[in-house]
This record gives C-alpha cells, structure tokens and sequence, in this order.
C-alpha cells in the first residue's frame, strides 16, 4: 500500500531553520509553504509531488566527509564543487582573477526575485526551501576586464535519499562578458532544489548548458529565474535523462531591447522517470527574440512535461517568439504532455508554436532496413537525427560531440528496453 | 541459374487479396519488365520481396538462390543482394546523405567479407560513382531525400543500387516525375550496372522507360498475377493498344 501522503518535508524545514539559524530572521519569510504544490495547482498538473510528499526529508546539514571524483567534460575547463549544496573549494579549481565567488546575502539579489513576484514563482518550493535554509548564498561574477572566459563547470554532487540539498548560485554577468557553463547535477539526493539566478548586463553573451543525471531515486526541482538587459543573449540548454522525477523550471525576463533568450532542451525518459521542462519567457520591451525547443525519447512507462509559456507585453512590439515540442514514444505505455501557451498583449509579433507526439516513423525505418541496415540500427539512426539536429540548434559546435555522447547510453538503454 | 523464383504467392493486406498467385522466374542476366494497370498489385510485389512488415505471403514461395526469403528481414535480404529502387524514396531528415551511403556501402561489404573502406576512400569512390549519375557533392552534403526534387530522389536511389551492387534490383516505377533528361540518366545508370551475374526487374505503367533499359521478358500484371509474358514486342503492342485488349482476351 502506498504510503499516506504527509508533506512533512516542510515541518521539518521550519525546525531546521529555527534551530540552525535563530538569528536571522530574513530567512523567515520563506517558510510560508506548508505543503507541495497539489495538482489542482495549474503549473503542476502534469508533475505531480505525490511520491515527493510521501518521503520522509531532512535538509542536508553535516560537513562533507566523501571524496569525489571530478570528471570534467572539457579539459581546461574551471571546475567549482558543490558538495551536499556548499561549496567546496578543495575539490574546486583556482578561479581566475576575473572571476570572484563570493557570499552574498538574500538582500543582494532580493531585487530580482521581486521581479517575478507576480510571475507564479512565489510560492514555488525550491526558491521557498532554498532560500530558508541554503547555508551560504554564491554570487559567481564575471568582470569586464576581459571578453572571453574559460568555460566554468559547476558540479553538483552529494546528499542521499532522505535529505536535501539545496545550493543556491548567483550568476552575475557585468557588460559585454562571454561567458559558458555547464551545470552538472549528479547527486544522491531524496530533493535536490538548486534555485539559480542569472543577470545578463548589458552585451553579455550566457550560454548554460544543464546536465540533469542525479541518481534514480532523486526528485530534483530545479528553479532558474533570469533577467536579460540590451542586447544581452541567454543561451539555455537542458539536457534530462536522470532521477526518479526531474523538473527543469525557467523563468526568463527580457527587459533590455534587442536581446534575446533561448531556453531549448532534450530528455530522454526511461523506466518510470518523470521529465519536465517547464519555462516561461516574459517579453517586457520590443525587439527581442525567444525560443523554446524541447524534443524528448521516451521509453517504458516514462512520462514528460513541456510546459513553455511566452507572455509578451503591450509595449513588446516586434517581439519574436517561437515554442515547439517534439516526443518520441518508444513504448505505449509512455505519456508525453505538451502545454504550450502564449499571452500575447502586443499587436505587432511574430510568435509561432507547435507540438508533435508520434512513433518513430515506420517508412524511414523501412528505408534504412531495405538498404540492409538492422532495424535497431535503424532506430538509432533515426533518434539520432533527431537529436542531432536538436543539439546543433541549441548550443555552440564546439560542444555537440560532449553533449551528444552525453545522450549515446541512455539511448542505447531506451532502445534495449524498447516494448514491442 | 535462376535468382529469384516467385512461386504462386498470395498476399493479402487487410482482408482483401492483392495478389492471387503470382508467379515468376528471373534468372541471372535477365532484364524483366512489369506491366499493368493501376491496382494490380504492382507496388504490393516490390514490398513483398523486399520484406516490409504487412507484406508477409498468405500462401507460396519466394527463393533468392535457393534461400527461402519468407523468414528474412529486409536487412537480411538487402545483404543477400536484393535492391528495391523505391516509387517514392523516404525523406530522412537528420540523417546525412554521405553517412548513410557510407553506412549502407560498409555494412554490405561487412557482409560480404570484404574490408570495409575509410572514409578518404569512400569519398573517393562515391565522387565517382555521383558523378557518372550527374549528383553533384552538394547533394551528397543535404539530409538524404529531404528537399530533393523528384529527378534528384531517383537518382540517389540509383546511386544507391551502384554503391550497394546487388544481385538483383527491382525498379519500382522508377521513371515516374522524371523528365526525359532525367530518364537518360537514370536508365544508363542502371544499364552500366547491368551484367551477366545480375538481373533487374523494372516495374512500370509505361513502354517509354523501356526505350531505354531494354527488357528480355515483358509480363502483364494483371488482378494479383501475371496474366501474359512475352518478349519485347510485347510491351510494344501494349503501348499501341493499351491494356483492355490483353485483360478482355483473358476474361
């Protein structure tokens, strides 16, 4: 019998940060939650914490004793270590001197989070939790005095089934910076709720790629609130194929002219997984451009969430925004859920969306077999070119072979489990 | 020595029979043209030995050298040497046109034994054969079928037969969309490939494909099966009178 769904995550969470920090009171105010969202809640229909509810969690609060391989997946890359959501510097690279990680406080950043304060990300649990009882808040800061910066790779690790982790990091980009990180989260972790935020200044060029591959019986909620200036570019990239239930959330604000936010992103969902890319963008000024491309694999009894959402406003003319969805179902017994939304106040836009759910295609398979080409081969030269496609749409040529062997295994996995 | 024995194949696609025992010889050196009306069951065939799902016989055989094609898979009958020039050749976005030739060049010569090539040889080798079928290397560089015209589609097919070198090719209304330049192309695409060890079959609606490649033995398809086999001529006397004389002669 399943287990009664108790939500006792969040009395624990209060006990925690009254115990561990009674002193600061600014912490306070985001403790207000007493329960996940339910799915009569809107933005978590399709997502449901049911099993997240039934888990009996404690925040993560003793000092890392493991030791960790790093595996980077680019050599000169600059590595920073959270373990358990603190940040180790030991297992860390040298950062340059352009680069400074520093602590900072919620005040310091209080400002943006104010800004999505009407964009239902309020009450959301990971900026709540994590914000609560994060040990320590990081700012990464990249400075102008150089244009361009070895990629950073942030790696996330740690925690175990009956606890959570929840590292907090501040990307602050100043003008005209050029900046690439990966984002690895690989941990052991019951809930992991990374709450990020990024500040594009103005002429800043982000390009974040998130490798979402934590353990098989992690929940992560991953949370990402981002504010683009003038002529700034976001370049988002999430690649999902871990944990038992796995949300990547972003919410993206362009408030400078002519820039630009590309939240795109793959998952590829076996077993029970549960995948779910989940991102708004909310054009606030004229002449910029968004797009939000998701395509997932799906095998077994996985599901998948794409929830995109453009929102432009009166004054965003000229805006561009284009949002499409593409699944591939291996299995019958696979759900994909696709939501797209546009609220669109402003006369003068191009905004585009479509979603498409199928099988792989029975002609194309029955192509490449006549040419003497094993069906299973078949299959993985179709999925392939679909993802592909996909990955060279969505971050720099540089990086396209690193991300698609990221993909190899777990398609070979899907392919081998595939239900007839 | 005969390659391909059809013997009295019945096929039936949901519930309703396509072809009601169909029989046919093709030997070794042999060009064969298939004729018919429209829903005679011409396409039905070329799936059939092809091996696509759905296609399996109701009754009947098919032996490709004296092997029993009815177990085999399309891979595994393609590795044995039979080539199906598709009527409409599928679109695979994605996929490069290089890297599909050389997948397919390379897993036919794995199983023939024979030393795969690298991929400076392949290149090589595949300018020469694009070239002699007038495919530029800009075609080579697109996703394979996607976004070619109906004339490049047809030709990509035969570049496909010439890479893969089959025993015996069955043409499946190749000549439909092409223009007559187009046609001379592909037809002599085929007849170099054309030898003493191999045979092709060419299904078609028309006698125009065969000014070109010249057939040894016409039939007339015809409700599920051949109803008239001939020589040449035979093809001849089909364009001038059309079918309804051969199908009222049988009735």
């Amino acid at each position: 019998m399943k287990k009664a769904r108790n939500d006792q995550f969040f009395s624990n969470l209060e006990k925690f940060v009254n115990k561990v920090y009674p002193n600061q009171p600014q912490r306070k105010p985001y403790l207000n939650l007493k329960s996940w969202p339910s799915p009569r809640d809107e933005a978590w229909k399709f997502s449901r914490l049911g099993n997240l509810a039934r888990k009996n969690i404690l925040p993560l609060n003793f000092e890392n004793q493991q030791d960790f391989n790093i595996n980077k997946l680019i050599k000169d890359s600059i590595s920073l270590v959270f373990v358990n959501g603190k940040f180790e510097k030991k297992l860390s690279d040298k950062l340059l001197s352009e680069i400074v990680i520093e602590e900072v406080q919620i005040e310091d950043f209080k400002e943006i989070i104010n800004k999505f304060d009407n964009l239902s990300v309020k009450n959301h649990p990971t900026l709540n939790s994590t914000l609560s009882c994060s040990e320590k808040f990081f700012k990464i800061k990249f400075k102008n005095d150089i244009k361009f910066y070895k990629p950073i790779e942030i790696f996330n690790l740690g925690g175990t089934e009956n606890t959570s982790i929840h590292p907090f990091i501040f990307i602050d980009l100043d003008k005209n910076t050029n900046v690439q990180v990966f984002q690895h989260y690989s941990t052991y972790a019951g809930l992991l709720a990374p709450f990020e935020i990024i500040n594009l200044s103005e002429n800043s060029n982000l390009e974040i790629i998130k490798i979402y591959d934590d353990k098989i019986n992690s929940h992560n909620l991953s949370l990402t609130l981002s504010v683009i200036k003038e002529e700034a570019n976001l370049r988002s990239f999430a690649l999902i194929k871990g944990g038992e239930f796995t949300r990547s959330e972003m919410h993206t604000l362009l408030e400078g002219e002519n820039s630009n936010a590309d939240i795109n992103g793959i998952y590829l969902s076996s077993g029970n997984q549960h995948h779910d890319l989940t991102s708004c963008v909310y054009h606030n000024v004229p002449n910029c451009k968004s797009s939000q491309i998701v395509k997932g694999v799906l095998g077994e009894e996985s599901t998948a969430v794409f929830q995109g959402k453009v929102r432009v406003e009166k004054l965003a003319q000229k805006t561009e925004a284009k949002q499409m969805s593409r699944a591939i179902m291996l299995s019958d017994k696979a759900v994909s859920n696709s939501k797209p939304e546009l609220e669109i106040y402003a006369d003068d836009v191009i905004c585009g969306h479509g979603a498409t759910v199928g099988e792989l295609d029975e002609d194309q398979i029955f192509y490449l077999s006549s040419r003497g080409i094993s069906k299973q081969k078949a299959k993985v030269i179709l999925i392939d070119a679909f993802l592909n496609e996909m990955i060279s749409l969505s971050i720099s040529d540089k990086f396209h072979d690193i991300i698609y062997n990221k993909t190899k295994t777990k398609i070979n996995k899907l392919l081998t489990n595939e239900y007839e | 020595m005969p390659i391909l024995e059809i013997k009295n194949a019945e096929l039936s696609i949901d519930n309703k029979k396509i072809l009601k025992g169909l029989s046919l010889n093709v030997n070794e050196g042999e060009t064969h043209a298939i004729m018919g009306p429209n829903g005679s069951g011409k396409s039905t065939l070329s799936y059939m030995l092809a091996g696509r799902d759905g296609y399996e016989l109701d009754n009947g055989s098919i032996n490709f050298e004296n092997i029993d094609l009815t177990p085999l898979s399309p891979d595994e009958r393609s590795n044995l040497g039979l080539f199906l020039a598709f009527q409409y050749p599928v679109e695979l976005p994605g996929v490069s046109s290089t890297n599909f030739l050389r997948e397919i060049f390379n897993s036919r010569k794995k199983y023939l034994g024979e030393n795969e090539l690298s991929h400076l040889d392949f290149i090589k080798l595949l300018r020469k054969v694009a070239e002699n079928l007038s495919i530029k290397d800009e075609m080579l560089k697109r996703y394979v079928n996607f976004g070619f015209s109906g004339g490049e589609k047809k030709r990509f097919e035969i570049l496909q037969m010439a890479l893969l070198d089959p025993k015996i090719s069955v043409l499946d209304e190749t000549d439909s969309g092409l223009d007559v330049d187009a046609l001379k192309i592909v037809s002599e695409g085929v007849n170099n490939l054309k030898d003493k060890k191999n045979a092709v079959v060419v299904i078609t609606h028309y006698q125009r494909l065969l000014d070109y490649i010249k057939p040894d033995i016409v039939h007339i398809m015809s409700d599920g099966k051949i109803i008239k086999s001939g020589d040449a001529d035979l093809a001849l006397y089909v364009e001038k009178n059309g079918y309804s004389e051969i199908l009222n002669e049988k009735s």
